[in-house]
């Protein structure tokens, strides 16, 4: 990236942070505060969807996804960088969250839910959440970095045992982060497989992210040695999962709608009614009518220029997905005006900033990693 | 002087060797038909050999779609147009409930197209007695070696030659495989053979129906609605107090078409008027239920001679006897309520409106056989 697109991004976040400090004073904190939930769930999962590839490269003892394996990695420190966004998030629990009212403990869903729903143990699970994140970061990331210097293959066994432990903790922090940060928003309504639904668009987002880093590396002469074989393994998962959380999305709707409960039911009647109703449809289409069937043909998934309109689909899809889920708990119609867009420069911009810079951690690809040579001559 | 080849087979020891193998032999000999065997499929082979894309793919995915259009267009007819059934308060029409059929039978489709297709139209198989399988080669082709074939089949070529190409492209070995000796499929043999194997399948199916039906115990056929706890009328039942399945009105109503009929005696219905207006539909009603139900007895005139008096026994009414024709509307409506003499009453048969038609139609039987001058019309005069 040259000069020019530089100055753009780093005018873009400034713009976008005097936007959002006017939003907070123009706007009211709840718009503020929700702006604020969205994006950084939006940045947060991207991140969280770029580790669980790392981890999953581990625990399977995958070697095809090795020599990218760096571009997720590198991808996945947009977990740190949210860290603080996090904790900043718990000022919103007044503003956004119903059950911190006093008064909605009459209502007798609440009050049974009280036990989880409260500000002090919600602090505790995000702390906890954010903390276990470094933890893992310190030892699957941190850890192959430093094996680019030391070339230690014990790392790769040290990772291999930790894997299976970090996928219990994603499993976990992914659930506590959809049910505590955007299902307790309306906290009469249920949803178990809801967690999964999250993870679902979280891992799309992540592969989007991975996608697009991986052919910005490769435009610019690096990541030589990457064959198509290995980006159409990369577009074959995008493809899968596209399915997947078309499936789950639908799941959830049908199993409610079936069932007709009025407790369950209201999230989606908020969620169909009005202008909601074309977002939706929007949704459908983008996130998945459009990239499944632009991959289906096999040259797709190994051909960067259609994968990476897949993955600006993908992450365009997950916001729209986020701002579904969330911007009916405080507007009836869909809000669309200067705080969501000066949020949207702020987290893009600065996004992108952080993740070019990112893009210079360690090697290009784990070089220390005794498994490299032989993802390199991956072949299908 | 060789027999006819099929092919010659020379082996490999990697899937790289075969690869750089392929163009330098298709330069050589750019008119042969080369084909490959390998243990396992070896991606962009396809490409290396200049063959066209398998259409296997464009195969599935219109098969998928037929597969999505079919399940929706299933559920739509079966669901929503033929028998519209409201379950869980639906409309019939709810595309919802219908995704997951369309789901299912779009991968049922897609992958009996991928499998079906690709063994049978696209492979050709059955294949019986291909010459490879004669092949001394075939254990290591199965196992570890690659192998490329410049197929004759039968055509005269120079075995030597190619031969000596196989082995300068790095062939470890190269095998002639024999033409075999031309026989169609369709053969006499295999037509007996045919022939018989349908027979025996037909005496096998015929005797394990017999003995399915025979011997395994006939369970009904699902009975849940019979089974279901139900009241039934004329039963006991402890599902009320009573012990009654059926329920008297709730009292104080009415049932619909049901109006209480107080009158005891002819004398005092004498003052009930007929509210039915003589029009010819009533009169056609009238005439259709008299036939019915007063034929009988009364006859189709109402002159109380029909058929069966003499099986009956007793002597039915002249209805259009000078007596009866004196009788106010309200008494023959009574009669037919609540019967005289041998004649039952027929309150059950006949709703109000009914008997009053009825009334009607005994009114015109009665004037039918007394006409006076002024009923006869102008014209016929």
């Amino acid at each position: 990236m040259n000069a020019k697109g530089t100055r753009i991004l780093e005018t873009g976040t400034v713009v976008g942070l005097l936007g959002i400090v006017t939003t907070l004073v123009v706007f009211g904190r709840e718009r503020f505060w929700v702006n604020w939930v969205v994006w950084l769930l939006f940045v947060l999962t991207a991140g969280l969807g770029c580790f669980f590839i790392v981890a999953l490269e581990h625990l399977v003892g995958a070697r095809w996804s090795v020599p990218l394996r760096r571009v997720p990695e590198r991808l996945s420190s947009l977990v740190i960088v949210m860290a603080p966004a996090v904790l900043l998030g718990l000022l919103s629990l007044p503003h956004l969250y119903p059950w911190t009212k006093p008064e909605s403990l009459q209502d007798p869903v609440v009050a049974g839910k009280a036990v989880w729903l409260n500000i002090p143990f919600f602090a505790v699970r995000a702390v906890l959440c954010v903390g276990l994140w470094l933890i893992a970061y310190r030892i699957l990331v941190s850890g192959s970095f430093r094996q680019d210097r030391e070339k230690d293959p014990r790392f790769n066994v040290r990772a291999r045992r930790f894997s299976p432990v970090f996928m219990v903790i994603f499993a976990l922090t992914i659930t506590v982060l959809a049910f505590d940060w955007i299902s307790s928003l309306e906290p009469t309504w249920y949803s178990d497989i809801f967690g999964v639904y999250l993870f679902a668009g979280t891992f799309l987002a992540g592969l989007s992210a991975t996608t697009l880093a991986l052919v910005y590396l490769m435009n610019r002469g690096k990541l030589q040695e990457v064959t198509p074989d290995h980006v159409y393994s990369l577009g074959g998962f995008l493809f899968a999962f596209t399915v997947f959380w078309s499936y789950i999305a639908f799941a959830q709707y049908l199993l409610m709608w079936y069932a007709n409960l009025p407790e369950e039911v209201v999230w989606y009647q908020e969620r169909l009614q009005g202008m909601w109703g074309p977002l939706v449809l929007i949704l459908a289409l983008f996130h998945f009518f459009l990239p499944f069937f632009i991959l289906i043909p096999r040259d797709a998934k190994s051909d960067p220029k259609r994968l990476c309109v897949v993955a600006v689909l993908m992450l365009v899809s997950h916001w729209l997905d986020l701002y579904w889920m969330i911007f009916p708990a405080v507007g009836k119609s869909p809000l669309f005006g200067w705080p969501e867009l000066s949020f949207a420069l702020l987290f893009i911009c600065g996004g992108l900033l952080w993740v070019r810079h990112a893009m210079t951690f360690g090697a290009d690809m784990p070089v220390g990693d005794p498994l490299l040579q032989e993802g390199l001559e991956f072949h299908l | 002087m060789h027999k006819p080849a099929f092919s010659i087979l020379g082996l490999f020891d990697s899937a790289q060797a075969l690869m750089d193998a392929i163009p330098i032999v298709k330069c050589g000999m750019p008119a042969a038909t080369i084909e490959t065997y390998t243990p396992y499929p070896i991606h962009g082979i396809e490409k290396v050999l200049g063959r066209r894309r398998s259409p296997i793919a464009g195969m599935v995915l219109v098969m998928g779609v037929i597969g999505a259009l079919a399940g929706l267009g299933f559920e739509l007819w079966t669901s929503g147009w033929d028998y519209p059934l409201t379950t869980f308060g639906k409309p019939p029409w709810s595309w919802q409930a219908f995704v997951p059929i369309m789901f299912e039978v779009t991968v049922l489709f897609a992958c009996f197209t991928a499998g079906l297709g690709m063994l049978f139209l696209l492979n050709r198989l059955p294949m019986f007695r291909h010459p490879m399988l004669r092949s001394k080669s075939m254990p290591h082709i199965t196992r570890d070696k690659f192998a490329l074939a410049v197929e004759a089949e039968g055509q005269p070529v120079d075995v030597d030659a190619i031969t000596a190409v196989l082995k300068g492209v790095g062939a470890i070995s190269v095998e002639v495989i024999e033409q075999p000796a031309p026989s169609g499929p369709i053969s006499p043999n295999f037509v007996l053979r045919a022939f018989g194997a349908i027979v025996v399948s037909c005496a096998v199916a015929a005797g394990l129906t017999y003995w399915a039906i025979k011997l395994f115990p006939v369970s009904a056929p699902m009975s849940h609605m019979l089974d279901q706890p139900r009241l039934d009328p004329q039963r006991e039942e402890g599902f009320f107090k009573d012990d009654f399945g059926m329920r008297l009105p709730v009292a104080g109503t009415v049932a619909r078409g049901y109006l209480p009929y107080t009158i005891k005696n002819q004398d005092d219905a004498a003052s009930l008027t007929n509210p039915l207006p003589g029009t010819a539909s009533v009169m056609q009603q009238g005439r259709q239920l008299f036939n019915t139900y007063c034929s009988p007895c009364h006859g189709l005139l109402g002159n109380g001679q029909p058929t069966l008096t003499a099986a009956y026994g007793a002597k039915p009414a002249n209805l259009v006897s000078q007596t009866i024709r004196d009788y106010p509307d309200g008494k023959i409506y009574h009669t037919i309520m609540a019967g005289k003499n041998a004649m039952p009453g027929y309150p059950a048969e006949l709703t109000q409106d009914e008997r009053w038609a009825v009334v009607h139609y005994v009114r015109a039987l009665q004037r039918s056989q007394n006409a006076k001058d002024l009923d006869i019309p102008k014209e016929i005069k």
